[in-house]
């Protein structure tokens, strides 16, 4: 058990170690252009929707608790620094799992099974300077983009709550947001989706080469990749949250 | 020419195939046969430096494999033509881009050489038609020329490796695939090894014979001797 745990750590540590590498010394610019293609672009409207949402509810709930003590003015402020810090990337990453690591695991996965992997090493072509390198840069350049896009839809949703049901005037909710919008809570929120966009990506390449086997096992692999991308980035979520407290204090 | 000295292969601590020794002389085609699991594979995979010997060598036309650092095992694998079992084309590319891949990886040639190099290997074929297809839109005997094609790319491939080449088509389409691999040898010169549990196939291609039994040889030889063999095995073999 625990050797496999050691032998799985070594193996992703060698797998991003030569992806990195690659990354460097042989930048495939067609195929991480389609990569950023599939895995951000492609992920605009599914985070657009959970992004949109999550705002709105959380407008919602906030607005309840806070209606009581008269805070209802600070509801952009409170808003924007949720969903920046933390809400936005954390939101847009866990959906981006469901969509991005499954699809890559599953991909990788019946390339292994089919034996598409063995054919790239045969032809003198290492597997993971064509598949995993350029997915992985894929995930850490868009997934800050997506998370832009998701901070801004789900500070647009608290609005509509904030107008609607807090019935607080939109300059007053917009100013809110720009307070909140200090260097430390940017520098969260633009570390953060470089983190889970290196998570997502590496963990479904990680689990797809691991893949062997039929369909089912396929599936199984994917299943495992979504729920282990979705661990770590709550994980790395709390981590680098913590270590950005430690760095700027409660500053924001 | 690839020769096997002695050779023990297998995965982990499992043995497969135990102390074989065997030679295929240049521009012939030697087929293993024998029933699943019993070490046809697994072979290849020795030729191809994807296992390490447990014991003895493998050596072709000079090189010993096991030998090989990582960046000559690359080169040299850029010299194999590989067609795996259904091909294993890559999804993502066209018919085109698979047999062009090799190229685009590993010479100088220009987009527009590349291109007149697939048209040719294609026509070679009979799949000039399919260049832009996806695999997903190939049947099965169209995948396997597709491979055969992508396996011809280098322009001197040292040698042709098949795995189970003709199997799951009908007989009429695995004839045609049988007939491609003997038109390749002889165009092109190569040795060439084929794996096949199919006798019929196995005649129409091949030049020498082996037969592999739970991991160990138990003839090789022309047609004549195979035919002539008084091994159990093999006689039930044959007599299927």
């Amino acid at each position: 058990m625990l050797l496999d745990l050691l032998e799985s750590i070594q193996s992703f540590s060698l797998m991003v170690y030569h992806a990195a590498r690659y990354c460097v010394t042989n930048f495939r610019s067609r195929e991480v252009l389609i990569q950023m293609d599939r895995i951000g672009v492609g992920s605009v409207p599914i985070v657009f929707l959970a992004s949109l949402f999550a705002g709105l509810d959380m407008a919602l709930q906030f607005e309840v608790v806070m209606a009581p003590y008269g805070a209802k003015a600070l509801l952009g402020k409170v808003v924007a620094t949720s969903i920046v810090r933390d809400m936005g990337p954390v939101m847009a990453s866990l959906v981006m799992s469901a969509r991005v690591t499954s699809g890559i695991a599953s991909e990788v996965g019946m390339m292994q099974a089919t034996s598409q992997i063995e054919a790239l090493s045969v032809m003198g072509v290492d597997p993971v300077d064509q598949i995993v390198a350029p997915r992985i840069l894929s995930g850490i350049v868009m997934m800050p983009i997506l998370s832009v896009i998701g901070d801004f839809l789900g500070i647009f949703g608290g609005l509509v709550i904030a107008f609607l049901a807090a019935h607080i005037p939109a300059p007053l909710y917009w100013s809110g947001v720009r307070e909140a919008l200090t260097l430390p809570n940017m520098v969260n929120g633009a570390v953060k989706p470089l983190v889970f966009g290196f998570i997502l990506t590496s963990v479904g390449c990680f689990y797809g080469m691991k893949a062997g086997g039929g369909a089912a096992m396929v599936g199984r692999t994917t299943t495992r990749a979504v729920v282990a991308a979705a661990v770590w980035i709550l994980v790395a979520n709390f981590l680098i949250s913590k270590l950005l407290l430690n760095l700027w204090g409660n500053e924001g | 020419m690839i020769e096997f000295e002695n050779v023990s292969l297998g995965y982990g601590d499992k043995v497969i195939v135990r102390e074989i020794t065997l030679e295929i002389p240049d521009g012939k085609t030697l087929v293993i046969l024998g029933g699943s699991g019993s070490g046809k594979s697994t072979l290849l995979k020795g030729v191809l430096g994807l296992l390490h010997c447990f014991s003895g060598r493998i050596v072709v036309n000079g090189a010993v494999v096991d030998s090989l650092t990582q960046n000559e095992l690359l080169s040299y694998r850029q010299r194999i033509g590989m067609v795996f079992q259904e091909g294993a084309l890559f999804d993502s590319m066209t018919v085109g881009e698979n047999v062009g891949f090799w190229l685009w990886e590993h010479t100088d040639m220009t987009d527009s050489e590349i291109e007149a190099r697939v048209r040719l290997l294609l026509s070679f074929v009979g799949l000039i038609d399919a260049i832009n297809l996806y695999p997903g839109e190939l049947s099965g005997g169209m995948k396997r020329r597709v491979a055969i094609a992508r396996a011809m790319a280098p322009q001197d491939p040292l040698v042709m490796l098949y795995d189970e080449p003709t199997t799951g088509l009908d007989p009429f389409t695995s004839k045609s695939i049988c007939d491609l691999i003997r038109q390749v040898q002889k165009e092109f010169g190569v040795s060439s090894l084929v794996v096949t549990h199919d006798l019929q196939d196995a005649f129409r291609v091949g030049d020498l014979f082996t037969f592999v039994k739970d991991g160990t040889l138990v003839v090789t030889g022309d047609r004549d001797a195979i035919s002539k063999s008084t091994d159990p095995f093999v006689r039930t073999f044959l007599a299927i």
